[in-house]
């Protein structure tokens, strides 16, 4: 049921990345400011808006648990958490490289976009223990849904509040007065921002679908009374 | 062909920062290469899981007891022979 649509998707996906790097690297006109270390943006600021919109999605599905009861969106919610967590992780990565290239140094405290940033992964970083210490599934999903959608809703507010906070080390490129992007860097940011997207989908879709094929595999093993194989995950939830 | 395509591509300065940007989109591959490689060693564990459990159900139609592969070595599992031994034989 998760893998409907799967190949289709990851054509897709290697299509749009293909095309996203061809356009960076041979489109994209050098930055006037920065020069050629303005192309980590193209991959860095896409992965930061899918992994911020992949934490509310989170919310949103664990909105849907709640209300339903059904669990397959507690492992919507999961997944979609999961693989932002991970986009994050490439967010703090390339981000510091681009710090250490542009302002000399891996890391800035005094920059609100970075810290600010910090803050959402490590809450995001505390939902697997949060998940793992409880041992009831139902409890389990319940308490998971309920940390997705609080920090859900943090993530809107703390990207308004970032943005309202008055920093002139931050490039702030998607301005709408002067300084904003040239329509052939538009173009190229936008196309890499729907192959982040279509990547970010298709990996939560392939992640359902082995999460989905497992579990009905631990049906089979209980409905053949087989012993469990060792080395099994106890914080993801069951897909059925 | 690739040299024709090259030659009308336009130069990559990769002086200073092209270390750096070179640097970025390989963390990003290797991420997703990470990523790809957990998702294989998964795919082969249900692989090696639905050859145990297709052995089980195979000698369980036989009517044979087998001893079910990995995650359980030392054991064997005794399978029974119809129906009415798995259901205490009052069937």
């Amino acid at each position: 049921m998760y893998g409907k649509g799967l190949r289709q998707l990851s054509i897709a996906t290697v299509v749009a990345l293909a095309a996203s790097l061809s356009l960076v690297f041979f489109y994209a006109p050098l930055d006037a400011d920065q020069g050629f270390i303005q192309k980590i943006f193209y991959l860095h600021v896409p992965l930061a808006i899918t992994a911020l919109v992949g934490f509310v999605v989170g919310g949103v599905f664990a909105i849907l648990h709640l209300r339903s009861g059904d669990r397959r969106w507690d492992a919507w919610s999961y997944v979609s958490i999961h693989m932002s967590v991970i986009f994050g992780v490439a967010v703090l990565v390339t981000g510091s490289i681009w710090a250490k290239a542009s302002w000399g140094h891996w890391w800035v405290w005094d920059e609100p976009t970075l810290v600010s940033f910090l803050i959402v992964f490590l809450m995001y970083a505390t939902y697997y223990p949060f998940r793992y210490a409880i041992e009831d599934p139902e409890r389990q999903g319940r308490y998971a849904s309920v940390f997705a959608i609080t920090a859900g809703a943090f993530v809107p507010l703390n990207f308004i509040a970032v943005r309202m906070a008055q920093s002139l080390v931050h490039p702030r490129v998607f301005a709408t007065t002067n300084g904003g992007l040239p329509g052939s860097m538009m173009f190229t940011f936008l196309v890499c921002l729907a192959a982040t997207g279509l990547l970010w989908i298709t990996l939560v879709k392939l992640e359902l679908t082995a999460k989905s094929a497992s579990g009905q595999l631990k049906r089979l093993r209980r409905a053949l009374d087989a012993p469990a194989p060792s080395g099994g995950s106890r914080i993801a939830p069951e897909v059925s | 062909m690739t040299a024709a395509l090259l030659a009308s591509a336009p130069a990559l300065p990769l002086d200073e920062a092209g270390k750096y940007v070179a640097g970025a989109y390989l963390v990003f591959m290797v991420l997703l290469v990470i990523y790809v490689a957990i998702m294989a060693a998964k795919l082969q564990r249900m692989e090696r899981d639905l050859r145990d459990l297709a052995g089980i159900a195979e000698s369980r139609s036989n009517g044979h007891s087998v001893a079910p592969g990995r995650g359980s070595e030392g054991q064997s599992i005794s399978v029974s022979s119809g129906p009415s031994e798995s259901r205490g034989g009052d069937a």
